[in-house]
């Protein structure tokens, strides 16, 4: 079984980094780490990036995960080998590039492009925001899934994803003992749907909420708060349509050993129990 | 709050009385939107609970007795003693006739007015309810928190408030909170070019049934004035709504706790920011905006 212990990035691809740095710093309230000829390094938390923005095709969107070390790392190559997903191992200059030591680089069922990384870098620097946005760290990602089913068996039983909580047949899965780590979404085709940076509190979100209307972000669902995690969140929309959430007050499961998945009706309450809806972001379809 | 009394003059803000031009509509407003429990409808006054008292509100149409705001006196002594000092400092007072009394569901009572003109009922046991409050709808209302009123005249109407034990938490330019028991303030004092009742708070659970009774606020097409917001000086988390004949009905939740060691005002400048703290504004409320 291959050995997830966090998400630790993503890259997305966009063919204007200037706009994608003014979103990036002056309303995501995000780090810059390094600025590339064709790539804007970011930071969120302790980690030296958590988000790479590379001058390309928007439709390049990869997420990046920590497995253990170099033997877990080459286990997961051949389990994936066997299983019949072409598997590409990193160059070095490939790992220079995501700031990891080594990695391996594959597609999901869906199609996803999913990365192994090993030993990304830390930053000896706190993290310092470019705006007050109350971000403490990337947290999770929302994937797009073209039959959930099945790729709910692929991040359960392949690698280490259990289930939390599921809406309809919608899974929200977890790596560690956060809530969730990856959520799927069911989409036509594979890709990024959001992603999650957490923020200290309450007051960030509704700052947030007020601070992004003004600066007219769309806003695309909440200020709410997901029944399942009990998070607060607020999603709005970047560059290249990409969609990113803040939220606060994730859930921790504290017994992994019992923990049972509930079950919650494919409803608009199931996604916020304040009432919020969804405007101009499709909520998972059942 | 006890200037130096063993015990406090008054405890709390326990109701309002609101003079409303069609009281038995504006009663469906009270029940099913806002969220609060239709108890009475007698000597012309739809009375409405909150919490344990028997009623918090009342609704009746406008004639002479139609609008006050009931404080809790502790007792007939400390009503006598606050009565001696309205008179001291040139306020109105009068004792409540009986039939005034029994409108408001009072034993005692002193009616008084502050020198904008606002009614205040200083009056000794309230009535409570020995059932427990079962609202309408599930707004998630506790209690009922207190008032804002409007003042136009702030330092005679803040004298008013001292004389009652009342001190001033913090100010936001003229805007004084009040304090009269450990909270922060039940009583906010907004200069403006009239008089009256500004809002009534009434205390939620928890930061959810604000956020949710905003939704359903808009969904219901109810105007919300300010909010969902927070006020740096208090803490407070609030949503104001427009209820019937533009009166302001507030939810309101997280107010710190002061407690009862003394402490000196802040001011806050009278500035956007110091009114909300996560950026929400009032367009059409001018006593609850501030220049940008």
């Amino acid at each position: 079984m291959i050995q997830l212990k966090d998400v630790s990035y993503v890259r997305l691809g966009s063919p204007d980094l200037e706009s994608a740095e003014h979103f990036a710093t002056s309303c995501l309230g995000l780090q810059i780490a390094e600025r590339g000829k064709k790539d804007l390094y970011l930071r969120s938390d302790e980690r030296a990036h958590t988000l790479c923005y590379s001058e390309g095709d928007p439709r390049s969107q990869t997420v990046g995960f920590e497995v253990e070390d170099e033997v877990s790392l080459q286990d997961a190559a051949s389990t994936l080998e066997s299983l019949g997903h072409a598997v590409h191992a990193g160059t070095a200059e490939e790992a220079e590039q995501r700031k990891v030591k080594s990695l391996i680089g594959f597609r999901d069922p869906s199609g996803n492009h999913v990365e192994l990384v090993v030993r990304p870098e830390r930053s000896g620097r706190r993290y310092f925001a470019s705006r007050d946005a109350g971000i403490t760290g990337f947290s999770h990602i929302g994937l797009n899934s073209t039959d959930p089913a099945r790729d709910e068996r692929f991040w359960t039983q392949i690698c280490n994803a259990r289930v939390s909580d599921r809406i309809g047949d919608i899974p929200l899965m977890r790596v560690n003992a956060i809530h969730h780590t990856i959520a799927l979404v069911r989409a036509p085709k594979a890709g990024i749907q959001h992603v999650n940076h957490q923020v200290e509190s309450n007051d960030d979100v509704l700052r947030s909420y007020y601070f992004l209307s003004e600066r007219r972000v769309p806003i695309v669902f909440g200020p709410g708060r997901h029944p399942t995690s009990g998070a607060r969140f607020l999603y709005f929309r970047g560059p290249d349509g990409m969609i990113f959430e803040y939220s606060v007050g994730v859930d921790e499961i504290e017994d992994e050993a019992t923990h049972r998945p509930r079950q919650f009706g494919f409803e608009p309450t199931s996604f916020c129990m304040w009432g919020s809806k969804p405007a101009g972001m499709t909520l998972p379809d059942n | 709050m006890n200037n130096g009394r063993a015990l406090p003059l008054i405890t709390s803000v326990c109701y309002v009385r609101l003079a409303v031009s069609e009281p038995s509509a504006s009663a469906r407003f009270m029940s099913d939107i806002f969220g609060l429990q239709r108890v009475a409808d007698q000597d012309g006054e739809i009375a409405f609970r909150s919490d344990d008292r028997f009623r918090t509100v009342s609704l009746g149409r406008n004639s002479a007795d139609g609008a006050s705001i009931g404080v809790e006196v502790w007792d007939d002594k400390a009503l006598e003693e606050i009565g001696r000092r309205l008179r001291d400092l040139g306020f109105n007072t009068r004792e409540a006739t009986s039939g005034e009394c029994r409108r408001r569901y009072v034993q005692s009572a002193l009616l008084a007015e502050d020198a904008s003109r606002n009614r205040i009922d200083l009056v000794v046991r309230p009535s409570r309810s020995g059932r427990r409050y079962f609202p309408a709808r599930d707004a998630g209302i506790v209690a009922f928190h207190g008032v804002g009123l409007r003042t136009i005249d702030r330092i005679r109407d803040l004298a008013f408030w001292k004389a009652l034990g009342a001190e001033v938490s913090d100010f936001v330019g003229d805007i004084a909170y009040l304090r009269i028991d450990g909270m922060h303030h039940r009583v906010a004092l907004y200069p403006s070019k009239r008089n009256g009742l500004l809002y009534a708070a009434f205390e939620v659970e928890a930061l959810d049934q604000i956020m949710q009774n905003s939704y359903f606020m808009q969904e219901s097409q109810i105007r919300i004035l300010q909010g969902p917001g927070r006020q740096p000086a208090s803490r407070q988390i609030f949503l104001h709504v427009e209820g019937p004949d533009g009166l302001i009905f507030s939810y309101v939740n997280g107010m710190a706790e002061v407690g009862d060691r003394p402490r000196l005002a802040r001011q806050f400048p009278l500035h956007p920011t110091s009114l909300c703290d996560w950026g929400s504004e009032s367009k059409d409320v001018p006593e609850l905006g501030a220049p940008g």
